[in-house]
């Protein structure tokens, strides 16, 4: 399989504080991978590095073959890219469907139908139906009327996620999806990953690592900066170098 | 994966009703024929320029979230190429409203590729100071088109019935030109257009991550926001026959940015009650008390402390809170307690 997502020697330094340091990570087309590492490691800034929310300090990023480096965000989503963000970002001065809109309509608007996106109600059936279908995904078709700052933690996440995924990406980011979550919500985000899994590639930053081991094919962990170990997450999990940086030097041997 | 109760369901919301804006604008135009009964008309001709400027504001504030301090730029932009236009090309009235659309586009297509790029307090500043720039211009810097202080008169010659001179001519011709512009705003806003708008006032950097180049969306909604205020101008122009620095004046933001506040920002409505309001206040007390200003400094304070939302805002609030009672006692009435859903 190619390589959906590359990057080369890439690197972010923040005046003196170098906080992703020549990153060679690859991500195979189809495959689900996961980044993890402990607070402050570089994940977050890696995913803003192959989003496009930063420009690296040197290094370059391939997607779908072609070098991405200097594309802007919004470039990168019409090549097939989405996100989510640690903190959960949705609109909450718009209501649920509303945020949905945006996400569809890009997909959509392939052609030339820029009468319809400036002249035609938001509210008009095939859009709506579109909002309806996404929403259904995550079980928030329900919720679709309320102001999205009245949705509960779990259910923003969810909505955020829907978000993603109405862009129907050939690349998902998902920037530690669980957190914050109960058990309960955490079952449904992880259900729905498993559901949807094959659709796309995807790469996911988790703290709890437990939970992601059944869902992801290869594990990467980042230490100050650095890609420290890379494999299956069985290996990876019992190599001690991971071990030492993530719970220490006292841990029982795999 | 889903059952199917779930599809058997009904969604929540349903498409929006096409006709509902020209149920708007026939409100509208029945208020200010009721405000005519007891209204000198060339007092209404002037609120309703007033409005389509304070409605072009608010697309850019209200809803864009990017507050100016240099609107009037556009406005003045499109008073003086009208005035031109009447003098120098021909006296007809389209003419002139057509050369001071093509001025504030062209002026603001060149100005929004500078001040787009900056949000929030410098936005506001650099916009004023294009403003004094602006004001300088026509005031000394381009005197001898402008006539500096002096001002430039200009008059319109009668087109078939539309003579100008008439008070209810020019009055049922602002008020036809404001409801074209409500019409356009409202269509514009409840489009996906609008809902790209509306995010990159909440956050500007997720709507990239949705695949918008939000540059695009903010140069162009500076410039339909600048060009409608140009055409308010050029509106005015029409009307008044005369145009002079102080319609270019900076300090005139204060008037627009206090009928948004009064009316309540970022629905088409409170930016309508607002100037009519603010115009009312500022015409019936300028010719009572010496310094009137003063009761609008107290009405601002009001307006911070009490009612952010301004009166549509106020008035949306009390008409929930009302139906929310209404809905408890019912419900009380047939044996059941409501609490207000999470």
């Amino acid at each position: 399989m190619p390589d959906l997502i590359s990057t080369s020697k890439l690197s972010k330094s923040f005046g003196g504080l170098v906080a992703v340091n020549r990153v060679d990570f690859q991500v195979p087309e189809g495959q689900v991978a996961g980044v993890i590492g402990p607070n402050g490691s570089g994940k977050t800034t890696l995913f803003n590095l192959l989003s496009g929310y930063f420009r690296p300090t040197a290094g370059s990023v391939r997607f779908l073959g072609k070098e991405v480096t200097d594309q802007p965000p919004y470039a990168r989503v019409g090549m097939g890219m989405a996100r989510t963000f640690q903190l959960v970002s949705v609109f909450n001065s718009l209501s649920v469907w509303e945020n949905l809109v945006l996400s569809s309509f890009h997909r959509r608007q392939q052609g030339s139908r820029l009468g319809s996106f400036f002249f035609k109600p938001a509210r008009e059936a095939s859009t709506l139906a579109d909002c309806r279908q996404a929403l259904e995904t995550v079980r928030l078709q329900d919720k679709a009327g309320v102001f999205t700052s009245e949705l509960s933690y779990g259910d923003k996440r969810m909505l955020e996620i829907a978000i993603a995924l109405s862009l129907q990406p050939k690349l998902l980011l998902l920037d530690e999806p669980l957190a914050g979550l109960s058990d309960h919500e955490i079952g449904e985000v992880l259900q729905l990953l498993h559901e949807v899994k094959d659709n796309f590639t995807l790469v996911i930053i988790e703290h709890k690592i437990s939970k992601i081991t059944d869902l992801v094919q290869r594990l990467s962990v980042m230490n100050e900066g650095s890609l420290i170990c890379e494999g299956e997450p069985g290996a990876v999990l019992c190599d001690p170098n991971v071990r030492e940086c993530y719970w220490g030097r006292e841990t029982d041997a795999c | 994966m889903h059952n199917i109760a779930v599809h058997q369901q009904s969604f929540p919301v349903q498409p929006a009703q096409r006709f509902l804006v020209f149920r708007d604008m026939a409100i509208i135009a029945a208020a200010f024929l009721a405000l005519s009964l007891f209204t000198p008309l060339y007092w209404l001709t002037d609120f309703a320029v007033m409005c389509i400027l304070v409605l072009s504001f608010d697309l850019l504030y209200g809803y864009m979230g990017h507050l100016s301090f240099g609107h009037m730029l556009y406005f003045g932009a499109g008073a003086y190429m009208a005035s031109l236009a009447l003098l120098h090309l021909a006296p007809n009235p389209f003419l002139a409203i057509l050369a001071g659309l093509v001025c504030g586009a062209a002026l603001s297509a060149v100005v929004g590729f500078v001040v787009v790029r900056t949000s929030g307090a410098a936005f506001a500043l650099v916009n004023l100071a294009f403003n004094q720039i602006g004001y300088w211009l026509a005031l000394s810097g381009l005197q001898d088109y402008t006539h500096g202080e002096d001002g430039l008169p200009s008059s319109v010659e009668a087109l078939w019935f539309l003579d100008f001179r008439q008070a209810p001519v020019a009055f049922g011709f602002m008020l036809v030109c404001l409801l074209l512009v409500f019409w356009l705003l409202k269509t514009l806003t409840a489009s996906p257009y609008g809902i790209v708008v509306r995010s990159i006032k909440e956050n500007e950097d997720r709507v990239k991550f949705l695949g918008y180049n939000t540059f695009r969306y903010k140069w162009l909604t500076f410039v339909i926001s600048s060009t409608l205020a140009a055409f308010a101008g050029s509106l005015y122009a029409l009307v008044k026959g005369f145009v002079a620095p102080s319609d270019v004046n900076p300090l005139e933001n204060t008037r627009i940015i206090f009928s948004v506040l009064i009316g309540g920002a970022g629905n088409l409505y409170g930016a309508l009650v607002g100037s009519v309001a603010f115009e009312m206040i500022s015409n019936l007390l300028a010719t009572t008390i010496a310094r009137w200003e003063m009761i609008l400094g107290l009405m601002l304070l009001a307006l911070v402390f009490w009612f952010r939302r301004g009166i549509t805002g106020y008035a949306y609030q009390l008409y929930l809170d009302r139906s929310y009672e209404r809905l408890v006692k019912f419900a009380q009435g047939m044996g059941l307690s409501l609490r207000r859903q999470k």
